[in-house]
């Protein structure tokens, strides 16, 4: 039900994107009594509710759907389990006593401040775009520059069109989704610029929302300053050396007055870190267990807060799994502690989660350092995958059968992912 | 005469630059694709290249200002633009329900219809 706040629950989850949701459909699955969704945003639904291009749900609901689809299939499901759904409260603390309970900490819009007692806390947060000042962009400081993400909300809920004259930095995907989307509004979009020398976005964008549109990418190139003293006027780019300096002697100004930046996501870990949670360097989120519980027992993460993600199907699935041991541990069901460490090898950036334990089936997502192909991701001796090809864009996914994990008596896996040959065409196998 | 037309398969992030060898309305051969679904793909995009595409419109007595919309099948490459600007004359009125048909028969090809992507209730 929407909008109902009690005082006590058996499970709290703080958000209610996608991975909320799901966390709070995986508790109360598991046989949590009650389940409490706090978002800060007007109505649940998180992010998808402003992503209106389609593709996604294409694994869990096995069709194409646009995001607001999305979230309103899940939202009814919600409801239907009768979990409470609460928006407009912001959580701004969570105690933990003595004998284990929680009490978080909400300010509701109207309601003012309560606090809500529970057994289980999930951490979905999400996460928030990187901006200007992380990469350090030279240049005056005029109005006219947005991360893409908020562009988009603008765009897409609110109804105002954020320029003109668009130069998009970085081609993640919602960089490059925002070059169509301000296209088919009436913008001029002068080119998109990335840094690396390949895409940061899928293949299918850079084709449908560049190519088709004749809309340039420039790899290896980035913005050198930004001009303009009220408003931006234009840019400067050029061109950068493997070691990413830029070239000045082979700049060019472009005449703009807009940057949008899609330049990375950061995991929102406020939270997290007041209780005092061990995060992961490399994702910024929490590190967590094969229970997606993190370093505080009772507490469990999923979703972008944990890592980012690229499909809000692998965020449903990893949060369903961490909503079900929330909803377990509320019900006094407590898991073998995990007895093997899951450490990142060769052209392996991160994996998650961090830790296994040999008694179930596990599913474990990883991301490469740098593109591979044709190559093999291997998980100690115990067990192999040939793969066509791997991107820093593309979250890999593998699953662990116990079988693989019961013939093992260390205490440390590692994860690689080196060349090789794949055998054959077997295409048909990848999503 | 045969001539040659390029693209990028978008069947996974491999991304294989695709060639397109043809006489005329006539393929004659396609090369560059690690596996069928390049093949399948270019053929579709030198015959008849469809798009399908999300915007928003005018929603008036809602939340928010905006409506996401989608078209139900693709359109045609060319028509893009032309189909979102006359999604952008539309106004709609809340309450919207998701899947509610907003136009119908695009392009007069009947089955192109013009659906709202979310329900957004009535707020006065």
């Amino acid at each position: 039900m929407l909008g109902r706040l009690e005082r006590k629950y058996d499970v709290v989850v703080v958000g209610g994107g996608p991975a909320g949701l799901g966390a709070a459909l995986g508790a109360k699955e598991a046989g949590a009594e009650s389940v409490l969704v706090l978002d800060r945003e007007p109505e649940p639904g998180g992010i998808l509710l402003q992503c209106i291009h389609s593709g996604f749900g294409l694994h869990y609901f096995k069709e194409e759907l646009t995001g607001p689809e999305y979230a309103e299939r899940f939202l009814t499901r919600v409801v239907d389990h009768d979990i409470d759904v609460v928006p407009d409260s912001y959580v701004s603390g969570v105690a933990i006593d003595s004998d284990g309970s929680k009490h978080v900490r909400v300010m509701h819009e109207r309601q003012g401040l309560h606090t809500v007692e529970c057994r289980s806390v999930v951490l979905a947060m999400g996460c928030r775009e990187r901006t200007r000042g992380a990469v350090r962009i030279p240049g005056t400081r005029p109005s006219g520059i947005f991360t893409a993400g908020l562009a988009q909300k603008f765009v897409n809920m609110m109804g105002y069109l954020p320029g003109r004259r668009v130069v998009i930095l970085g081609s993640g995907d919602i960089g490059l989704i925002m070059a169509r989307r301000l296209t088919l509004e009436g913008c001029e979009v002068m080119g998109v610029f990335e840094i690396m020398p390949y895409s940061n976005g899928l293949t299918r964008n850079v084709v449908q929302c560049l190519n088709d549109f004749g809309i340039p990418l420039h790899l290896s190139t980035t913005i050198a300053a930004i001009h303009g003293r009220d408003r931006v006027e234009k840019v400067t780019v050029a061109p950068v050396d493997k070691s990413f300096q830029v070239d000045l002697s082979r700049a060019w100004d472009i005449p703009c007055d807009t940057v949008l930046l899609s330049i990375g996501l950061i995991p929102e870990n406020e939270l997290s870190q007041n209780l005092g949670i061990l995060l992961d360097a490399v994702t910024s989120g929490p590190r967590v267990s094969s229970t997606m519980e993190t370093s505080m027992p009772g507490l469990f993460a999923c979703g972008n807060v944990l890592h980012v993600h690229d499909l809000v199907d692998f965020v449903t699935r990893e949060s369903l799994l961490a909503g079900r041991f929330a909803g377990e541990w509320a019900r006094d069901i407590r898991r073998p502690r995990d007895n093997i460490r899951l450490v990142p090898g060769d052209n392996v950036r991160y994996c998650v989660p961090h830790t296994l334990s040999p008694e179930r089936e596990h599913t474990i997502y990883l991301r490469c350092k740098e593109p591979m192909k044709p190559c093999i991701l291997r998980v100690g001796d115990l067990t192999e995958k040939k793969l066509r090809f791997v991107v820093p864009a593309e979250m890999i996914m593998m699953t662990l059968k116990p079988d693989a994990l019961e013939r093992f008596h260390g205490d440390t896996l590692r994860v690689d992912i080196v060349p090789g040959k794949s055998a054959g065409d077997d295409a048909g196998d990848e999503k | 005469m045969t001539e040659r037309r390029e693209f990028v398969c978008i069947g996974c992030p491999i991304g294989c630059p695709l060639q397109l060898t043809h006489e005329g309305p006539n393929i004659v051969e396609v090369e560059g694709h690690e596996c069928g679904r390049g093949a399948k793909y270019a053929r579709q995009e030198f015959v008849d290249p469809r798009r399908s595409f999300s915007t928003t419109v005018v929603i008036h007595g809602a939340r928010w200002v905006r409506l996401p919309v989608k078209v139900s099948r693709p359109v045609p490459k060319e028509k893009v633009l032309e189909v979102a600007q006359l999604i952008h004359r539309l106004r709609v009125e809340a309450p919207v329900s998701v899947g509610q048909v907003l136009l119908a028969d695009v392009l007069g090809e009947p089955g192109i219809e013009v659906v709202a992507s979310r329900s957004m209730p009535r707020v006065d």
